[in-house]
C-alpha cells in the first residue's frame, strides 16, 4: 500500500471515484472493528500481567523498580505499533541512540492521544514523560504512570514538579516534554510553555526536538474513529544550552526550536 | 517610573515569555479568558516580572487577585510605590 494509498483512506485525497469511496469506508470499517477489540486486549493483557513480570524483572535485573515499569511501557508502545501497523505505516527518521545523549529533554508537538504509543519507535526505554494532571485520571493507565514516575507538572506546583525532573535527569533519563501542553486542534503548534527550556538551560542538558506528523490523520482530538495513516516520526538536530546565555536564554532557545519545528513539520506535509 | 513605562515593561516581558501578540495587550484583557495563560503559567509570570522590576513579588497576597493585565499594572505601580 503506497503513500497516496494512506491520504486516500485517511480521507485527505481528492478526485475519489465511488468505488475509492466504498473501498476506503470497507477498511475503515474494518480497521477499527479489528483494532480496537485488540487494544483493548492489549491493555487487559499487561494489566494482568504486570503483578507478575514487574516484581520479577525487578528481582532478576536488579533494576529500580520505575525503570522497569518504562521498559514495560515501552514494550507496550512496541506492541501497539505491531498492531497499528496493518494500517499505519510508520517512518522512522533519526531515532537512533547515538543522538539522544543520557540524560536529555526530549520535546515532541503533539496531535493526537496515540502520540505517548509512539515512544515504542524510540531505541531506547528509560524515558519520563512531564503530563499534565488529567492523564494521571485515567485508571488504567494511570498505577503504571505513577510507579514509572511520570511527572505531574500541575497538580503540586511548577517548583516541585521542576525538582523530580532534575532527580530524573541526575538519574540519567530521558524527560520527554510536549511543550504545547495540549493537543493541536488544527495541526500547527501552539504556544510553547517554558519549562523543558528553562529545565535544559538550568540544569545543562541537551534539548532534542521530536516533530510527529500523521497521528492527526490516524485519530485526532474529539475522535473516536481511527484512520489509516502514515506516521512520521523524525527527532531534529540537538540543541545545547551552552549557545544560549542571559536571563532570556531559555526564551531564544525555545524560539529556535519551535521554527525548526514548524520548518521540519510544514517541509513534511508539503 | 510612570505608569506607561510598567506598561510598557510588563508587556514586553509576558509577550517575550508567553509569546502573546502585543495587539491583544489591553488594561482588560482577561490573563485566562483573553490571553490564554493558564495554571503552568503563573509562577513563570511571577519570575519573569521580578526579573523585569528587579524585586520579589511572590510573597505579595495582592498578586492572586489579579485577573486582567490592568490589575497587574496596578499591581506594580502599587508594590513599587511601597517597595
Amino acid at each position: 500500500m503506497n503513500r497516496d494509498r494512506y491520504s486516500c483512506l485517511s480521507g485527505s485525497g481528492t478526485g475519489w471515484t465511488g468505488r475509492d469511496n466504498l473501498y476506503s469506508f470497507l477498511v475503515v470499517l474494518i480497521m477499527n472493528l479489528l483494532l480496537y477489540p485488540l487494544i483493548i486486549l492489549q491493555i487487559l493483557f499487561f494489566i494482568l500481567l504486570s503483578p507478575v513480570v514487574l516484581p520479577l524483572s525487578v528481582l532478576i535485573s536488579r533494576r529500580p523498580l520505575p525503570e522497569i515499569v518504562r521498559f514495560f511501557i515501552w514494550v507496550y508502545g512496541k506492541v501497539w505499533i505491531f498492531i497499528m501497523s496493518p494500517f499505519v505505516r510508520f517512518e522512522k527518521y533519526g531515532l537512533t541512540n547515538n543522538r539522544f545523549p543520557k540524560p536529555c529533554i526530549m520535546v515532541l508537538n503533539h496531535l493526537s492521544f496515540f502520540d505517548i504509543f509512539c515512544m515504542g519507535a524510540f531505541p531506547f526505554s528509560n524515558a519520563v514523560f512531564t503530563v499534565r494532571a488529567w492523564p494521571f485520571r485515567i485508571p488504567w493507565y494511570a498505577p503504571f504512570m505513577r510507579l514509572a514516575g511520570y511527572v505531574d507538572m500541575e497538580t503540586k506546583g511548577l517548583e516541585k514538579a521542576l525538582e523530580l525532573c532534575r532527580q530524573h535527569l541526575d538519574r540519567k533519563a530521558c524527560l520527554v516534554f510536549f511543550p504545547e501542553g495540549h493537543r493541536s486542534r488544527d495541526g500547527k503548534l501552539a504556544r510553547f510553555y517554558s519549562g523543558a527550556f528553562k529545565l535544559s538551560v538550568q540544569s545543562g542538558v541537551p534539548v532534542i526536538p521530536v516533530c510527529i506528523t500523521g497521528t492527526d490523520q490516524l485519530l485526532p482530538p474529539g475522535r473516536y474513529i481511527m484512520r489509516p495513516a502514515v506516521v512520521r516520526i523524525q527527532a531534529l538536530n540537538m540543541f545545547n544550552p551552552q549557545d544560549y546565555s542571559g536571563h532570556s536564554a531559555h526564551v531564544e532557545m525555545r524560539k529556535q526550536v519551535k521554527e525548526s519545528m514548524i520548518r521540519t513539520i510544514e517541509e513534511v506535509r508539503r | 517610573m510612570i505608569q506607561q513605562e510598567i506598561i510598557d515593561i510588563v508587556n514586553r516581558s509576558l509577550a517575550e515569555e508567553f509569546e502573546l501578540e502585543t495587539e491583544n495587550m489591553k488594561p482588560e484583557a482577561h490573563l485566562y479568558k483573553d490571553l490564554g495563560l493558564d495554571s503552568l503559567d503563573a509562577v513563570d509570570m511571577v519570575i519573569v516580572l521580578e526579573n523585569a522590576f528587579g524585586r520579589k513579588l511572590r510573597d505579595e497576597k495582592a498578586i492572586l487577585k489579579i485577573q486582567t493585565l490592568g490589575d497587574l499594572y496596578a499591581f506594580i505601580e502599587e508594590s513599587r510605590r511601597n517597595y
